[in-house]
């Protein structure tokens, strides 16, 4: 067979891609050589890294809360030793390098929602974040105006993301740091009675792992909520 | 490059001021393109170029995790404020190694030139 003997559609099949040599690809090209030419790290140590970067993501947190709903036995190894549960759902806080990446190999804790404690995590110091179970974290987590505010004024953040809270639920905030990390068991919500665990995985979004939004039955995307500057309560109006 | 004294958001680097000022954004080169990725490909690799950074931060010129991401913060908010996400956080990076004198801005220069040519042969 010659090279396009076959008959699909290669206009058709191919995703779109930027044709182009852009600065930033070049900088970052150039900044990971001058760092391997200098010694800092080995070419082996990035792909590594970067491998594990493309591999992490929200699911695994989302399928260890939805089986401590379905069993709670399960609910009560995930609190009383979450890296072990985490293992159940193929999470290895020791990888890639046998101690974890050098900022997330931490002591990690399940924060469990009650009807009347609602946590949240954050990192007021930077961003650290429960990445082996839970992903890279989003943009806004990272931002000053999340890490500030949430710990301030916990009710008006968690409102920008369209979570408000009653008076009488306390709100927990969390702060993470480089020797631990968090993340929330929400409550399960209403609706879900005879809900399989693939059913409620698809409900617990990251952002209810993060504690700024609830499960519900029928959401099944994380709200997009667009970083805007932090404003100060007391200078509004 | 030239330090305009205080911290080292008043360092000005040139190499990277003609990044920012050509504007090649992820944003805007997506649109023109018709790629809808959210992020830009070089993302995961910067990631992984960030941890494998903290984890040779015992050597004294190398930025620590928190000393990385309070930098970043600050090259954020003042000096690079007027670009997006991914893009604050590798020119920051860069900003970073520079100030710090890991990286020299000359040879960041030639390199660039170097791997431009590279990857458009």
């Amino acid at each position: 067979m010659t090279e396009h003997d076959h008959d699909h559609d290669h206009d058709r099949t191919v995703a779109p891609m930027v044709d182009e040599i852009t600065d930033f690809e070049v900088l970052e090209i150039a900044l990971r050589e001058l760092c391997i030419e200098k010694g800092i790290f080995t070419a082996e140590e990035h792909r590594l890294m970067t491998e594990f970067a493309e591999q992490i993501g929200p699911t695994p947190a989302a399928h260890l809360v939805a089986k401590a709903w379905l069993d709670p036995e399960f609910k009560k190894l995930a609190l009383a030793e979450p890296m072990t549960a985490s293992k159940e759902v193929g999470v290895d806080w020791l990888h890639p390098t046998g101690w974890g990446t050098p900022s997330d190999f931490t002591a990690f804790q399940i924060l469990a929602d009650t009807p009347t404690v609602h946590n949240v995590i954050v990192c007021a110091l930077c961003s650290c974040y429960p990445r082996p179970i839970l992903g890279n974290s989003p943009e806004w987590y990272r931002t000053p105006n999340y890490r500030r505010r949430l710990v301030r004024w916990p009710r008006q953040v968690l409102a920008e993301f369209g979570l408000y809270l009653p008076d009488e639920i306390t709100v927990h905030v969390q702060d993470s740091n480089q020797k631990h990390r968090f993340m929330v068991m929400p409550m399960r919500p209403e609706g879900t009675d005879d809900w399989t665990e693939d059913q409620l995985v698809e409900i617990l979004t990251r952002d209810c792992l993060i504690g700024v939004a609830l499960p519900k039955a029928g959401v099944k995307t994380n709200m997009i909520t667009d970083t805007r500057p932090a404003i100060h309560p007391g200078n509004a109006g | 490059m030239s330090a305009g004294g205080g911290g080292i958001e008043h360092l000005e680097i040139g190499a990277l001021k003609n990044i920012v000022e050509r504007g090649q954004v992820w944003s805007r080169m997506a649109a023109k393109w018709g790629v809808e990725n959210p992020v830009p490909p070089w993302k995961t690799s910067l990631d992984g170029m960030c941890d494998a950074l903290d984890q040779a931060a015992c050597d004294a010129e190398v930025p620590d995790f928190k000393e990385r991401r309070d930098e970043e913060d600050l090259l954020s908010a003042t000096v690079y404020s007027n670009l997006p996400y991914p893009e604050n956080q590798l020119v920051s990076l860069a900003h970073s190694l520079m100030a710090r004198g890991v990286i020299d801005e000359a040879e960041l220069k030639q390199r660039l030139t170097r791997i431009r040519a590279r990857l458009e042969a």
